[in-house]
């Protein structure tokens, strides 16, 4: 090695780390170019000085060894690389993710099967190597790329995306686009379940459609307070809803592509045709997601759900033994976490995935509106937990204190029903149409606010999935494994600093300093 | 034949802890980590403090309102195993320099040479100990989040990943560097060369602005940190691991090469 | 148990640097050997090709008929090699060192270890075994040298300038521990001190500028009086080498 590469060398790696080290500020600088040209400069010069001076493996036997040694380097170069590229087409990954965060759900197996199936143009998920979480994402989207023959990755740094596309990308937070054809689909954080949405949505032929009745006090649909439900309206056109509202003092007759209703709490009575109306929606097998909050006394509650078979009772969930796991200690914020393990709106929660509901209205049964109905509870608060029937007292904060007399029982703040109505289908176990409603005892676990929180947006969605019949999506959450607590505090933070940056190293310097006394001596 | 490998390796082993060099950047690692670990263990803190005094605020529901994406996984280990990988870029040349070129310099690969080892069994020996040493190390590094890890209550597994792709990234880098300092008889220039050559592959994005954007492509699939990426976010993937696999294997084929060319010289 | 050396038309070029010029030569089973000359007439690179460590350009050397340049490994087995300004590994003690090179040998469990204290005892490093090589003497480090290439009982011994450096004491301690191998194994003895030669060789080869310039035995040593008159009458000049004595 003479100095002439060996300088180029240098100047090549004094290039490449100014580039690193400023990239950021203007990319390539002067300084950077001028050291990796004259780099390979030095290194060309040097090198073909050492060519011209190498004096070559004279003799027979030396020129045979030499160039064997070369020929298996070669050929294991040419190995190593056919190895290589063959093995980016191999698709074996182990997922150590504490929720399998990069493989895909079986709904979304099931659904790539579905679409495999289907004729028509591939989807194209166009990836944005630039952005912010490209690195993550990159694995899901991989993930995709294997699983559907009809889903196609497409880089767009390499291939210039379609111009739906590119009229969508905003920023470096725009990670991945779904198109097909010219039809493409922003889809927001890039998780499985948006891009499942965001497949569903470019898949189907028909939009499922969700009306939000309003005109009696529900929660605003457009709000963006931390009280309102544009994060929930915006889920769930994420998800392949198209989202409307209904306004029931004018409707006369409810929409015929009603797929679901959703009643958001209504806090004034109903007319007496509006009830006619929902009566007759769900006799036709119409679908009503319903919510409510303590101390509400419409007649939608008292007299339309009772018919339906939902007693909501006067009263607020109080259970202390939730309060320890929130910062905010009141008895009234249930952590739910009974479910009903076979009921399809609950099946896929359990202990594990809780649901954060700030105060609650319990909702128990009554009588089924025909023998072949079903009804049942779906979410429990614990077994800790009783019903203050003072609603006013207990909502301001009185009362909370469990009575000695309280019964041990779980008190429900969820329920579904189904309801077959006319003939069976011959051949099959179902009827022509089936009418279902979930009730819920809180708003608020939807808001803005707890949207996110816990696995609210699981329950929510679930529930609007079943009603939607779309049971094969359900459970394709947002595998979000979120230790969010810090593992350690402050002072462990340190303490530990202190040991394994400082007394390990230190320990490994100091038989360092052993080893080279040692030599010397 | 393994027994002399063995051997060889146990020879290795202990030159290489007889020497202060090893201490040396065991100790600079390990503090690296630590200080780099640590710095992202506080930062993390005071952004759970930020959405926390949010959630105050808006009523207390700490654990709901910190976005799921904020967790110690993304917050913590993703981008210290990112600076994890530049500090073996950092340490490991140091350590690789010597392995062979000491051994030209001193002469006592005459004394190997013609004892009877074969030159295959040379290379895997000083090859196999030296990733020994960088699993060493990584162990080492690996005390302070495995803590973090125990103590969250959080499950090795995604911290196994992670390891896995420092000890594929570090043996690819000690490989090229004992490459290097096979076909040299001086430590400097097998530093220079075990610096410069993987710091060159790194990632190519110094390249790719002047050449067309399908060389580009191409350069970035061979770069190192395309294919190391997966593993801090708890993915070991076949594809990866046979990329670093295959750099190790190449840098011992080209230690071997360099030998039986001493051997023709 | 020794071996024969032959060596035919070996050559070893460097680019245009001829090292070793079409040499031939043969060695009898339990001769000791000596190869005298200069510096750079070629008796090392002879050495490193006899032992395997470089290829001839041209022409091939056998141990007991094993081509070195087709089977190195098995002339490897047959030969122990000492070479010059011996080259240890000084964090290594003595004893770890032999430990280490017996193993590369082959040797393991009990023979190995009688193996390293037989060529303990015969190389007198008892009162060192436990020292780490780096801060031995040289005299101390050349036994080391011998002693690891005595541990396998090679057939054939090739040292390389044993002497240099050591004082007349270890130079004659030395001479006397290879002299002890006569007959029991074959000795190639390269070295550029004449006395040396004449004092413990059956046979001395005279290496210049890489082609054997003459060849001499120790009946022909003693009547021509001395090495060095012996090869002024045959090569016209005297060698020039160290006849220090």
């Amino acid at each position: 090695m003479t100095f002439l590469p060996a300088a180029g060398l240098v100047m090549i790696l004094v290039g490449v780390a100014s580039y690193y080290a400023t990239r950021s500020l203007h990319g390539m600088s002067a300084f950077s170019v001028a050291n990796l040209a004259l780099g390979v400069a030095l290194i060309l010069i040097g090198g073909v000085a050492q060519v011209r001076a190498f004096r070559g493996f004279s003799g027979a036997a030396p020129r045979r060894v030499a160039l064997r040694a070369l020929a298996i380097l070669f050929a294991g170069f040419l190995a190593v690389i056919s190895l290589v590229v063959a093995s980016q087409s191999w698709t074996a990954r182990l997922d150590l993710t504490a929720d399998e965060l990069y493989t895909l759900s079986d709904q979304t197996r099931a659904l790539c099967a579905e679409l495999a199936a289907q004729p028509g143009a591939p989807i194209e998920l166009v990836f944005f190597e630039d952005a912010l979480l490209a690195k993550d994402v990159r694995l899901l989207v991989d993930a995709y790329a294997d699983a559907c023959p009809q889903v196609l990755v497409r880089d767009a740094s390499r291939n210039e995306p379609p111009p739906g596309a590119r009229e969508l990308y905003t920023t470096t937070a725009t990670t991945v686009i779904a198109c097909r054809g010219d039809v493409c689909d922003p889809l927001g954080y890039p998780s499985e379940r948006n891009i499942t949405g965001a497949i569903v949505r470019l898949a189907s032929a028909r939009v499922p459609r969700v009306y939000f009745l309003i005109g009696h006090g529900e929660i605003d649909l457009a709000s963006q307070a931390d009280g309102g439900y544009s994060g929930l309206a915006g889920l769930l056109r994420d998800q392949g809803f198209d989202v409307r509202a209904l306004v029931g003092p004018a409707t006369a007759e409810l929409p015929t592509d009603a797929d679901v209703l959703i009643a958001a709490a209504p806090e004034r009575d109903l007319l007496p045709e509006e009830l006619a109306l929902l009566d007759r929606y769900l006799e036709g097998g119409g679908r009503l997601l319903a919510l409510s909050e303590p101390g509400l006394r419409s007649n939608f509650y008292s007299e339309f759900l009772l018919r339906w078979g939902f007693n909501l009772e006067d009263g607020v969930v109080v259970d202390d033994s939730s309060s320890p796991l929130l910062e905010d200690p009141s008895p009234l914020n249930l952590l739910v976490h009974l479910f009903a393990p076979y009921n399809p709106v609950t099946r896929t929660l359990s202990r594990r995935t809780m649901v954060l509901m700030p105060t609650t209205r319990p909702v128990g049964l009554a009588r089924k509106p025909a023998p072949d109905d079903r009804l049942e509870r779906v979410a429990f608060a614990s077994a800790r937990a009783f019903i203050a029937r003072e609603t006013a007292m207990a909502l301001a904060g009185r009362g909370l204190d469990r009575p000695v007399d309280a019964p041990e029982t779980e008190p429900p703040v969820a329920a579904t029903g189904s309801y077959p109505r006319g003939d069976v289908v011959p051949g099959t176990e179902t009827t022509e149409r089936e009418a279902r409603v979930v009730v819920i005892g809180d708003r608020d676990f939807a808001s803005n606010r707890l949207l996110d929180a816990l696995y609210n947006r699981d329950l929510l969605l679930n529930a609007v999935r079943w009603l939607a019949s779309d049971e094969a999506r359900i459970a394709l959450t947002d595998k979000a494994w979120t230790p969010n607590q810090d593992p350690l505090t402050l002072q462990q933070t340190v303490a530990y600093f202190y040991f394994l940056a400082f007394a390990l190293p230190e320990t490994l310097l100091l038989l360092g300093i052993y080893a080279w006394w040692r030599k010397q001596a | 034949m393994i027994h002399r490998v063995l051997a060889l390796a146990r020879k290795e082993l202990r030159q290489l802890f007889a020497s202060p060099i090893a201490y040396v950047v065991g100790t600079a690692y390990v503090a690296l980590t630590g200080i780099y670990f640590f710095q992202h263990l506080v930062s993390y803190n005071q952004l759970l403090f930020v959405y926390q005094s949010e959630g105050l605020t808006g009523g207390g529901f700490d654990q709901g309102t910190v976005p799921s994406q904020i967790n110690v996984l993304n917050e913590v280990f993703v981008p210290a195993a990112d600076d994890f990988g530049l500090f073996l870029l950092v340490v490991l040349p140091l350590v690789t320099m010597r392995v062979f070129a000491e051994e030209r310099a001193n002469g006592t690969d005459e004394l190997l040479l013609t004892s009877g080892l074969r030159p295959w069994e040379i290379a895997l020996a000083k090859h196999g100990v030296t990733y020994l040493f960088v699993l060493g190390l990584l162990a080492a590094s690996a005390i302070y989040p495995a803590v973090v890890v125990a103590r969250a209550g959080l499950g090795f597994e995604h911290l196994f990943a992670l390891y896995v792709g420092q000890l594929c990234y570090g043996c690819a880098i000690a490989s090229i560097g004992l490459a290097c300092s096979s076909f040299t008889s001086s430590q400097i220039v097998a530093a220079v060369l075990g610096y410069s050559i993987p710091f060159v592959l790194l990632d190519f994005a110094w390249l790719t602005n002047t050449v067309s954007e399908e060389v580009a492509g191409r350069l970035k699939e061979i770069a190192l940190l395309s294919h190391y990426g997966s593993f801090p976010r708890g993915v070991i993937e076949l594809a990866e691991v046979t990329y670093f696999a295959g750099i190790a294997f190449l840098g011992w084929l080209a230690s071997l090469t360099s030998l039986e060319l001493g051997r023709a010289r | 148990m020794s071996a024969r050396i032959e060596a035919q038309g070996v050559s070893k070029r460097f680019g245009s640097v001829v090292a070793l010029d079409e040499f031939s030569l043969d060695v009898a089973p339990g001769e000791i050997f000596g190869l005298i000359g200069p510096n750079g007439a070629g008796k090392t690179t002879f050495i490193r090709i006899l032992t395997g460590y470089w290829l001839a350009t041209e022409g091939d050397v056998r141990v007991d008929g094993v081509s070195v340049t087709r089977e190195r490994f098995r002339v490897q087995a047959r030969l122990g090699y000492a070479c010059e300004q011996p080259k240890l590994y000084a964090d290594h003690t003595v004893d770890q060192f032999l430990r280490f090179m017996g193993e590369v040998r082959g040797l393991g469990g009990t023979r190995l270890r009688q193996a390293v204290g037989l060529s303990v005892e015969r190389m007198g490093l008892e009162s060192v075994r436990k020292r780490r090589i780096g801060v031995l003497s040289k005299g101390f480090r050349q036994r080391v040298a011998l002693a690891q290439a005595l541990l396998h009982d090679p057939a054939l011994l090739v040292v390389d300038e044993p002497t240099v450096g050591l004082d007349p004491a270890q130079q004659i301690e030395l001479r006397r521990i290879i002299a002890g191998f006569r007959g029991t194994h074959t000795v190639l003895l390269c070295t550029h001190q004449l006395h040396e030669a004449e004092s413990i060789c059956d046979r001395v080869a005279l290496l210049d500028r890489g082609k054997l310039a003459a060849l001499a035995t120790a009946d022909e040593i003693r009547q021509g009086g001395s090495l060095e008159a012996l090869f002024l009458a045959r090569v016209g000049r005297a060698p020039e080498v160290a006849v220090s004595k």
